[in-house]
């Protein structure tokens, strides 16, 4: 375990995320401050876990990354583009065409079937039918759900349906895929096959951002952050 | 986002709430088919009212007195147009024939031991009646027991009436007349345009000796016979002209002394009634279309409801849908075109249901049906508008939803 920096976890090669004393406080009450000056940099093709208790400001900092929600102060860039200051309608399209979710619960289109979970975000850039039911249908493959494209997502396994939302997090063929505790729902031995199948979304090219508070589930990164009272605690490099 | 993408995934929404979005269709439907089905009879009132002045009698100038202000016409319907008067009209240039009409008060009529109740007949001139309009036999000659039939009339009794028989009239002093039937007719020159809808039974009976409602002349100091309607039969090339000098002819008349306070005796030709019965009836059909516009209301209501539902409980859907790319454009879009498509599906099927029932409301009302299509049209683009701004709040707060509460949202 070594302590590469205790405030940063920057990197001089060019990063696809640059994320640069950034805080975001909410107004709940009182003022509650969820990040408190944190600066990272995921590298292309990198593979990072951020681990921490919950309240520590791991989701928001996820959110940031992911053009979901601005920052109070500080930058955050994807692939050079500022998305911390940007507007509402260009982090809608960095959203669509940079980032790929995976979320705890799934969070698939309960009405649209598999391959049409997988095409959504590519409706939202305007590709045409056929061309998004292919690449959807190559996803689902590479995923190993190709005979199970047209299901709706209720007639899936939490697995399988973890797998749709990996397929569909791909599709656009994001500069980044962000995983909130993807195994949060599904048993350990699913939980298994999930993550593996992220090494192989990793070993592909993929610059991969993970949340987790599993330790078991970190260790697969190359890099684990550790995030508390939003702050970087520390990073430990794998 | 491609609108018909947009389209595709609304169609699915709709579908997926099937009875919910019924019920709210039906409420446009019930608006747009009130709407239509008020125009439509609107409509088909005007034709019919117009179509029964006709252009055979566009060249007729019809005397009336009305209220000083120009309130609807007939609406003081009293006899005061004297022997004199018609006479003086008669000499005016470009009159071809002064055709005055009165009512005989009866009590009954009857043929071969059949009674048909009725309180009046007509009294008129052979003028009325004119070659094209007599379908058989004659004219009635003045001064002789005779009368004309229109064709309701001869199908008034259990045996149907033919020229040459014979019916008898009680008029209301007891007296009974019999009267020999001369002619049956179509239609008649003297006739009043608003003759009411549907053929009504007529009974044409010579002024003279069967008229008999009589009036010191003002201008002869004599009694005369005084009629509440006369038409003047004009040159059609004049009628205009005529119709002036006829206006200017009565200003001085026994006609002007006669009317009651307020009321103004008045010359018209078919073409002023027609533009007025038209306006009246347009300012009816406005105003009885303007209340079925409340049950439009209420049918965008219903939509402006229904998507409120729908945005609440798609809240998730929404975040996820942002979470990949959608904008709050994309977002507001897609629920525009919902409410839209609800609007729309509403007009397309509340248009045909109004028509019917505009139909049906024609047949009972025993008028001609005309269709009014740009009414449509219009209703469609109203539909669709209607829930297009009964989907604004509902959209702009779906647009609005934030991604990150969204995905928490159960």
């Amino acid at each position: 375990m070594s302590r590469a920096n205790e405030a940063t976890a920057t990197t001089r090669e060019d990063p696809v995320v640059r994320v640069v004393d950034v805080r975001k406080t909410y107004q709940m009450g009182g003022v509650v401050e969820a990040l408190a000056g944190v600066s990272v940099d995921l590298a292309r093709g990198s593979y990072t876990a951020v681990m921490g208790p919950s309240g520590s400001g791991k989701s928001t900092l996820l959110n940031l990354v992911g053009g979901l929600d601005t920052p109070t102060s500080g930058r955050v860039e994807l692939d050079g583009q500022d998305i911390g200051g940007a507007g509402e309608a260009v982090r809608a399209s960095v959203r669509g065409s940079e980032v790929g979710f995976v979320f705890q619960t799934f969070n698939l289109m309960p009405r649209l079937t598999a391959v049409e979970n997988v095409a959504l975000p590519l409706v939202f850039q305007g590709w045409d039918r056929e061309r998004r039911r292919e690449r959807a249908v190559e996803h689902l493959k590479s995923v190993g759900l190709g005979d199970r494209l047209d299901h709706l997502p209720q007639e899936l396994s939490g697995g399988q349906r973890q797998r749709v939302a990996i397929a569909r997090a791909l599709a656009p063929d994001p500069a980044l895929v962000l995983a909130d505790e993807p195994t949060g729902n599904v048993d350990s031995e699913t939980g298994a096959r999930v993550m593996d199948l992220l090494d192989g979304v990793h070993e592909a090219g993929n610059t991969i951002l993970l949340v987790t508070h599993d330790r078991r589930i970190a260790e697969r990164a190359d890099r684990i952050v550790h995030i508390r009272d939003g702050q970087i605690e520390g990073v430990e490099e794998l | 986002m491609d609108v018909r993408e947009s389209l595709s995934m609304a169609f699915r929404s709709i579908r997926s709430h099937k009875l919910r979005s019924t019920l709210t269709v039906l409420g446009i439907v019930i608006g747009i088919a009130s709407v239509v089905t008020f125009a439509t009879f609107g409509a088909s009132l005007k034709a019919d009212v117009v179509s029964e002045i006709g252009d055979t009698s566009a060249s007729n100038v019809y005397l009336v007195t009305s209220p000083e202000d120009g309130g609807p016409f007939g609406s003081a319907i009293q006899p005061v147009f004297t022997e004199h008067d018609l006479a003086e009209i008669r000499e005016l240039e470009g009159v071809r024939a002064v055709i005055p009409r009165g009512n005989v008060p009866t009590s009954a009529l009857r043929y071969r031991g059949d009674t048909f109740a009725r309180t009046q007949v007509t009294a008129t001139t052979a003028e009325t009646f004119t070659e094209a309009s007599l379908v058989e036999g004659r004219a009635f000659r003045a001064g002789e027991s005779e009368v004309v039939l229109n064709r309701a009339a001869t199908r008034a009794f259990e045996e149907n009436v033919t020229v040459g028989s014979t019916l008898t009239v009680t008029m209301q002093s007891n007296r009974s007349v019999d009267l020999t039937v001369v002619g049956i007719v179509e239609r008649t020159q003297g006739q009043l345009p608003v003759g009411g809808f549907g053929s009504q039974a007529r009974f044409f009976v010579p002024a003279d000796p069967f008229y008999d409602a009589t009036v010191e002349s003002p201008t002869l100091g004599v009694n005369q016979r005084v009629y509440p309607q006369v038409t003047v039969q004009t040159d059609p090339a004049a009628t205009t002209a005529t119709k002036e000098r006829v206006q200017s002819s009565l200003d001085d008349s026994d006609a002007a002394e006669l009317a009651p306070g307020g009321a103004e005796v008045t010359a018209r030709t078919s073409g002023d009634f027609i533009d007025q019965i038209e306006r009246i009836i347009d300012r009816l059909t406005r105003f009885v279309t303007g209340i079925a516009v409340i049950a439009l209301v209420v049918g965008a209501v219903g939509i402006a409801n229904i998507m409120l539902v729908s945005v609440t409980e798609r809240t998730r859907e929404i975040g996820i849908m942002k979470s990949v790319g959608a904008t709050n454009r994309d977002v507001m879009q897609l629920f525009l075109v919902e409410s839209s498509l609800l609007g729309g599906f509403g007009a397309v099927l509340g248009v045909p249901l109004g028509v019917l029932v505009g139909w049906g409301a024609t047949e009972y009302a025993e008028i001609t049906f005309t269709l009014a299509p740009t009414w449509f049209a219009i209703a469609v683009t109203v539909g669709v508008a209607v829930g297009i701004v009964a989907g604004l709040y509902p959209a702009w707060k779906a647009a609005r939803v934030d991604p990150i509460d969204a995905l928490r949202h159960e």
